[in-house]
């Protein structure tokens, strides 16, 4: 009888101690933080914390700071599926993941299972790397937000700015990775060569990440006479792929996607003089007062993308200023729809969620590759100068009709 | 005709690199038995040494002091890491060694961070050998597959030929005989398992200002050299060149012909048909290309479980 007593006497304490202490408001990062990813996915880390440093800086949210934690899903999507589980078990109430479009695509089945079988305790996703149509498509759902672009934003931000500024040529090629991303940027290069006015005289698609030696696919390049290769292609299958090709010498423009994935200029060297470019943000395209003041906070300039990662932050920041949960329980559905309606001013343009499908309406910044740069890349004296800045509202593209999402409110 | 040319050539010296890398791998397994899982972790620590010593004292020296430094730390695993798991047989040393690649990868990233370094060939060899069908080609290629050939016959060679590779093979083959004869077998165990590292290391350095220096170079060509060693036979020489080149030409040809199922079957009249179903019967073999050496390595396998050239079967 004693004993029970000082269980309900311990357990009141602590029941009264919760009530004083108000309910902080947990982000999970489930990111490659081991294995071959690693370097993107510390990255978009890295950009994520920036971002609640700035939120708790200015007082954090629902009276306590916000709380991170970083879970490591050493890139693969079961062990991602385990530290959601962990994350769920550690009250988290946003989750934030970038590198892969699996592991985007097997956290956003997680959250949205999770949230049908626990009314109440939802979850929230920022989807802030996975480009996969199908995530805003087949797989789209309430909970999950998509901060950055997909890859028809990219392309007919490419074939515009490339057409204007002459470089784009009539005879494009098309050379992508064997997976959604890759499929989805060959689906978007056929779907732009009519505006871009130009045939396409090849396509590839191949393994991804396995390939060591490039030179027959620049063999093979080579005959079909491209003057731009449009490539979806990230880490070592472009960078192969761009100096295989610089080591042929031929002459072509490569309108890329990942460019700007540190270690590329660095590597490949004059090879990447003159290529293009289109991504969420780019420093030389700002006024600079956010790149010094990442600096300042972080070390470095910030790069690849981490830029768009913090904005994406930033926006949940302002969501989370249109709400008072007064020291109570957080509401994440209440969280969301504030996200919904946020419009948030980055220094490359307003972001806006699109209701319908959740893909953000953003900015597309397209870049070439310049010698005595702004802000030099991977310690050499090229980078990235800016061609054009594609407005939202002109680099969107449709609702796809696949997306059918399910609405609290509805 | 043009594209058979540039596909066997590219096959050809694609097909020595991997011999490089793996030539230290057979030779420490053929002599030793030992399966070496953190080959490749030499491979990319060569890299990394050369990327290292070059910055300061330019690219030749890092090309001679990589392999040097390699070998060394070959040498101290032999000596006082495998003894220690030696008697419990092959899985422990391919337990122990498959961590040690592990470690060496995280160190690696520690030291020199998660991103590609810049580690570039030196001007004096950017420049292409011939022009071929309207495109260079690459000078630095040539010199891989010369730094491979040169390889192949030095080791060859050497244990051929030469009083060190007999008592070699005899420790190898009776190491209580060799034993009793008066050489110390101790030390020839660590001086071949340093040299296969050595060689690792002299790869990793010629071939890392190619493609490019990163933390995952070892682990993404440490595969297909145990592919390499497994199709030619575990422990020949001759066996993983063969298998090297093979798997360079195969990759190399597989590229360049987009067939298919469907086409395949478009020759007896069941195109429409197969491309209909779509789905494997459309995929095109250059989309798979990377595949290629682990379908050889089942073939290979089942019709010869020894390997190519192997002698235990």
């Amino acid at each position: 009888m004693k004993r029970f007593a000082m269980i309900a006497a311990t357990s009141a304490a602590a029941l009264s101690a919760s009530a004083l202490h108000a309910e902080p408001l947990k982000i999970g990062i489930i990111e490659s933080l081991s294995g071959a990813q690693t370097s993107t996915g510390r990255l978009y880390a890295n950009a994520v914390a920036y971002g609640v440093a700035q939120i708790n800086a200015a007082g954090g949210f629902n009276g306590e700071p916000v709380e991170v934690i970083e879970y490591d899903n050493a890139g693969g999507a079961p062990d991602a599926a385990n530290k959601f589980r962990q994350a769920v078990a550690d009250g988290v109430d946003i989750i934030f993941q970038g590198a892969s479009s699996a592991i985007a695509g097997q956290l956003t089945e997680d959250v949205r299972k999770h949230n049908l079988r626990n009314p109440g305790k939802e979850v929230m996703f920022i989807n802030l790397g996975g480009e996969a149509m199908e995530l805003t498509g087949e797989k789209c759902q309430f909970y999950h937000f998509r901060f950055t672009t997909t890859a028809p934003m990219r392309v007919n931000a490419l074939v515009g700015a490339m057409k204007k500024s002459g470089d784009l040529g009539e005879k494009a090629y098309s050379i992508n990775q064997n997976y959604s991303w890759g499929q989805d940027m060959q689906a978007a290069v056929q779907t732009a060569a009519a505006n871009g006015g130009y045939e396409i005289v090849g396509e590839v698609l191949h393994d991804v990440n396995k390939i060591q030696d490039f030179a027959p696919f620049v063999a093979r390049l080579k005959s079909a006479e491209p003057d731009t290769v449009f490539t979806g292609n990230w880490s070592n299958d472009l960078l192969l792929l761009m100096k295989a090709t610089g080591d042929a010498g031929l002459n072509v423009k490569f309108a890329t996607a990942y460019l700007d994935q540190p270690g590329n200029i660095a590597n490949a060297g004059a090879t990447s003089l003159g290529h293009y470019i289109a991504n969420n943000y780019e420093n030389a395209a700002t006024d600079g007062a956010f790149a010094e003041d990442y600096k300042k906070a972080t070390g470095h300039y910030p790069i690849f993308v981490e830029g768009h990662s913090a904005f994406a932050v930033g926006a949940l920041q302002q969501a989370l200023g249109t709400l008072d949960f007064k020291g109570g329980d957080i509401n994440v559905t209440s969280i969301a729809q504030a996200l919904e309606n946020t419009t948030y001013e980055t220094p490359v343009g307003p972001v806006s969620v699109r209701k319908e499908d959740h893909q953000t309406i953003r900015p597309v910044v397209v870049s070439k590759v310049v010698k005595n740069a702004k802000y030099p890349a991977d310690g050499t004296d090229m980078g990235f100068e800016t061609v054009e800045v594609i407005p939202g509202e002109q680099a969107i593209y449709p609702v796809q009709d696949s997306c059918k999402m399910q609405r609290p409110d509805s | 005709m043009e594209f058979a040319i540039i596909s066997a050539l590219n096959g050809v010296t694609y097909g020595l690199l991997l011999f490089m890398v793996s030539a230290g791998l057979t030779l420490i397994f053929g002599m030793m038995g030992v399966l070496n899982f953190a080959h490749a972790s030499f491979y990319m620590l060569g890299a990394y040494v050369a990327y290292a010593v070059s910055s300061i004292f330019g690219f030749w020296t890092g090309v001679i002091v990589a392999p040097i430094v390699t070998g060394l730390i070959g040498m101290a695993v032999e000596r006082f890491l495998l003894p220690k798991v030696h008697k419990h047989g092959h899985a422990h040393e391919l337990l122990l060694t498959f961590g040690l690649a592990l470690i060496i990868e995280e160190l690696v990233k520690l030291f020199f961070g998660d991103f590609p370094v810049n580690y570039q060939m030196p001007a004096s060899l950017r420049f292409s050998a011939f022009h071929i069908f309207g495109a260079d080609y690459p000078f630095y290629r040539l010199f891989i597959g010369g730094v491979a050939v040169v390889m192949f016959t030095a080791l060859w060679l050497l244990l051929t030929r030469t009083r060190t590779g007999i008592v070699v093979r005899a420790a190898e083959r009776l190491p209580a005989m060799a034993e009793a004869l008066g050489h110390n077998i101790p030390m020839v165990f660590m001086f071949v398992f340093g040299t296969g590292a050595a060689l690792a290391g002299l790869a990793g350095a010629v071939a890392g200002a190619f493609y490019p220096t990163n933390p995952n170079m070892g682990l993404e060509l440490g595969v297909i050299v145990f592919v390499v060693v497994v199709v030619g036979g575990l422990g020949s020489l001759k066996g993983s060149l063969l298998a090297s080149l093979l798997i360079g030409l195969f990759s190399s040809f597989a590229v360049g012909l987009d067939w298919s199922l469907a086409k395949l079957l478009g020759l007896v009249g069941l195109g429409e048909w197969a491309r209909s179903i779509g789905g494997l019967m459309t995929l095109e073999l250059s989309s798979v290309s990377a595949t290629i050496p682990f379908a050889l390595m089942l073939i290979v396998l089942l019709v010869r479980p020894a390997g190519l050239m192997g002698e235990r079967n």
